[in-house]
């Protein structure tokens, strides 16, 4: 056995020389740092235009999250067509078995092609940190909110770099899990919304409720407040029995995890600070004071937005660790159809 | 054992521990429906090369996979260098080099950095892999080509990188799966100059192959692989007393004739091609006996030597004795015997005919 880490460096490596970056890599490169560097400039010229020719607090923080948002969409479709070939692609080359030969084990040849295929992926990131730096400078922003969304950035790449490689471990032909791995993060993206509109839909609850009525008084000018006393039946949806499908979405990660700024009225002064907002608010149960004692219900009893947040379960917690346990499973069964001397083989494949 | 090894190499460190370089006992592999070997026996001695004759589909490179610790047995036990592939990958790919029948090669990367990054994942330090690069480089005759993108090599040159690749941990026990294929002639040459030099240095090679009369050239003995069934000891010995065609080369084709249908030999049995006449003869001591007699009357023979080689006359015997088993069409024929002792050393005293070029004059 060798080292662990000099194996998985060498691996890292071989495949960043020979598999990732080519040509095609440096241009996809460069044209993410073209296509972001457009981006910023038309939202700095559009938010000088809006605030009058100053620089803005509203202006930094839309070029931040814009930002955020398009390295994690156009990250999240590069890095499956650098991960999702890794290990089949080279079995369909012939490069797979001469290097099960040698010394370096399993899960530093699955954990290299991984590493290799997350920095790959993590260029992408460094093209884009400077302009987030530029959101800083124009205010809008602080400090942690550039470097936590650095951080999830990073994981997230990770994860789908992980999954990519893990399905070109488990599936036999290089198209199917590169397409795979794109239907994995299309599921994340767009099917956490799909599913919890579903979820919310299905997780309808009926329940019961009293009404009120108020008794004008004409003696003294009162109304009292009368509950009612049949219960009338009605149905409610249960968003907090699966908001943790939404939890999911990388996008929400992104905008949960972000530290959040409060203006005036306690209301976040974001978009991610909406966003999060929003999901958290999912997670809160019916209020039961509406339904048991309407009479006493008051509005200005209910939390304000900052409240909610605290009270609520960090979503992006939940989110990282649904997409982590999806990675290293991913990785693990790549492992584990990547054994060699191998005992059972998928139909059709061969060795070397 | 030591003979001549490269400078810098180190000599074949696990020679001592076992003889007996691969130890293969009933093995047997199915992929699916298809069972790829039923029951391979054999074994290669350390410092000697070895054939590993078939058709193509017998079965050899699935051996040559379960060999390399690629691919588990489903029954049987393997010892290469002494190690179970399956229960210590680790110990037997430290001793054992494989160069695989398919080139896979990392087109981006030039000969050198292929065999530097390849010794790195043995485990060599980064220096260390520079120099037996080098050496490699030397040693399979890329020098000019070391730097240039492997994508840009011909078949016969990624060959010999494939070779070198085999070779960068210097294995005890080397497994080259077809290794001729594409090679031109020169390059045969080199080839097996090189296989019978890294044999000498006490390794044991075990060479497949089913372009015979290379084989011939190189092997020491050989192992028959046939419809995923080894064949064993008493028919290969069989083979070598049953008739095959020699040729013999005389100025005066005529009383060459003459002579040898007074010798005894049928006239419509007796063959002509271009270098001479073709006649069955069974055995070495048949062929000694006739040559005495053709030259005691007086025949000027300017050649006289088997018209097939060694391995393909056994070969083709093997699986003529299949075939006459076993008619044609006779799916689930009774195939190879089933013998109570199917382990398979190589024939006693393995020492075949010598090379016959030209023969004896």
């Amino acid at each position: 056995m060798i080292p662990f880490f000099t194996g998985v460096r060498v691996i890292a490596g071989l495949e960043l020389r020979q598999r990732v970056r080519g040509v095609a890599w440096y241009v996809l490169v460069g044209l993410f740092g073209v296509v972001v560097l457009i981006v910023t400039g038309l939202l700095i010229w559009g938010f000088r235009a809006l605030s009058g020719g100053y620089d803005s607090d509203p202006g930094g923080n839309a070029i931040f999250s814009t930002i955020v948002y398009l390295v994690l969409l156009l990250g999240t479709l590069v890095a499956p067509a650098f991960s999702g070939n890794a290990i089949n692609g080279d079995r369909e080359a012939g490069t797979l078995a001469t290097t099960q030969v040698t010394l370096v084990s399993t899960p530093q040849l699955v954990i290299g092609k991984f590493v290799a295929a997350w920095i790959s992926s993590l260029a992408f990131l460094a093209i884009a940190a400077p302009f987030l730096v530029v959101s800083l400078v124009i205010g809008g922003t602080t400090v942690g909110m550039v470097l936590v969304s650095l951080l999830v950035l990073a994981v997230e790449l990770a994860v789908i770099s992980a999954i990519g490689v893990g399905l070109s471990g488990l599936l036999r032909r290089p198209l199917f899990s590169v397409a795979v791995t794109y239907l994995v993060v299309a599921a994340l993206s767009v099917g956490t919304l799909i599913s919890f509109g579903l979820g919310t839909l299905v997780a309808q609850e009926r329940y019961e409720y009293r009404s009120a009525t108020y008794d004008y008084d004409d003696s003294t000018g009162n109304s009292e407040c009368i509950v009612s006393d049949t219960t009338t039946e009605g149905t409610r949806p249960r968003p907090d029995y699966v908001w943790w499908l939404l939890a999911a979405n990388p996008y929400v990660v992104m905008a949960d995890a972000v530290p959040t700024r409060y203006g005036s009225g306690d209301a976040p002064s974001d978009l991610f600070g909406w966003i999060k907002l929003g999901v958290r608010s999912l997670q809160q149960p019916p209020d039961s004071s509406l339904v048991d004692d309407p009479c006493n219900y008051r509005s200005d009893r209910s939390p304000s937005p900052h409240e909610v947040i605290d009270r609520s379960v960090p979503s992006w917690f939940v989110g990282l660790a649904i997409h982590l346990a999806l990675a290293a499973l991913a990785l693990v069964g790549a492992i584990r159809a990547t054994r060699a001397p191998a005992r059972r083989l998928a139909a059709g494949s061969r060795i070397a | 054992m030591t003979a001549g090894a490269t400078a810098g190499a180190a000599t074949v460190s696990a020679a001592g521990p076992s003889e007996l370089g691969i130890v293969v006992d009933r093995v047997a592999r199915r992929f699916g429906a298809v069972q790829a070997v039923v029951d391979a026996s054999m074994v290669a001695p350390m410092g000697q090369v070895t054939g590993l004759i078939g058709p193509n589909g017998s079965g050899k490179t699935t051996l040559m996979l379960m060999l390399a610790s690629l691919l588990a047995p489903d029954q049987g036990s393997i010892r290469v260098a002494g190690h179970d592939p399956v229960a210590d990958p680790a110990s037997a790919r430290r001793l054992l080099g494989w160069m695989p029948d398919q080139l896979g090669s990392w087109g981006s990367l030039s000969a050198r950095t292929t065999l530097v990054q390849t010794g790195r994942l043995y485990g060599m330090h980064r220096l260390a892999a520079a120099h037996r690069a080098a050496e490699l480089i030397h040693l399979v005759d890329l020098g000019e080509l070391a730097d240039r993108p492997s994508r840009v090599l011909s078949r016969g040159q990624k060959q010999r990188l494939s070779l070198a690749r085999a070779l960068v941990h210097d294995p005890a026990v080397l497994l080259l799966d077809e290794p001729a294929s594409g090679l031109d002639p020169a390059a045969r040459v080199a080839l097996r100059r090189t296989v019978r030099r890294l044999a000498g240095e006490g390794r044991a090679v075990l060479v497949s192959s089913h372009v015979l009369a290379e084989l011939d050239e190189m092997a020491d003995s050989a192992v028959y692989l046939d419809r995923g069934v080894t064949a064993d000891a008493a028919r290969i010995a069989a083979t070598r007393v049953s008739e095959r065609a020699w040729r013999i080369r005389s100025a005066d084709r005529h009383r060459l004739r003459d002579a040898l249908f007074r010798a005894g030999v049928p006239w419509e049995r007796i063959d002509a091609d271009a270098g001479g006449l073709l006649v069955p003869i069974a055995g070495e001591d048949a062929a000694a006996a006739l040559l005495t007699r053709l030259v005691g009357e007086g025949l000027a023979i300017s050649a006289f030597a088997p018209a097939v080689g060694e391995l393909e006359h056994t070969f083709l015997d093997l699986s003529g004795e299949r075939m006459a088993a076993a008619p044609p069409a006779g799916a689930g024929g009774p195939g190879a015997p089933a013998d109570p002792s199917p382990y398979a050393p190589p024939a006693p005293g393995a020492h075949p005919a010598p090379p016959q070029p030209g023969g004896p004059q």
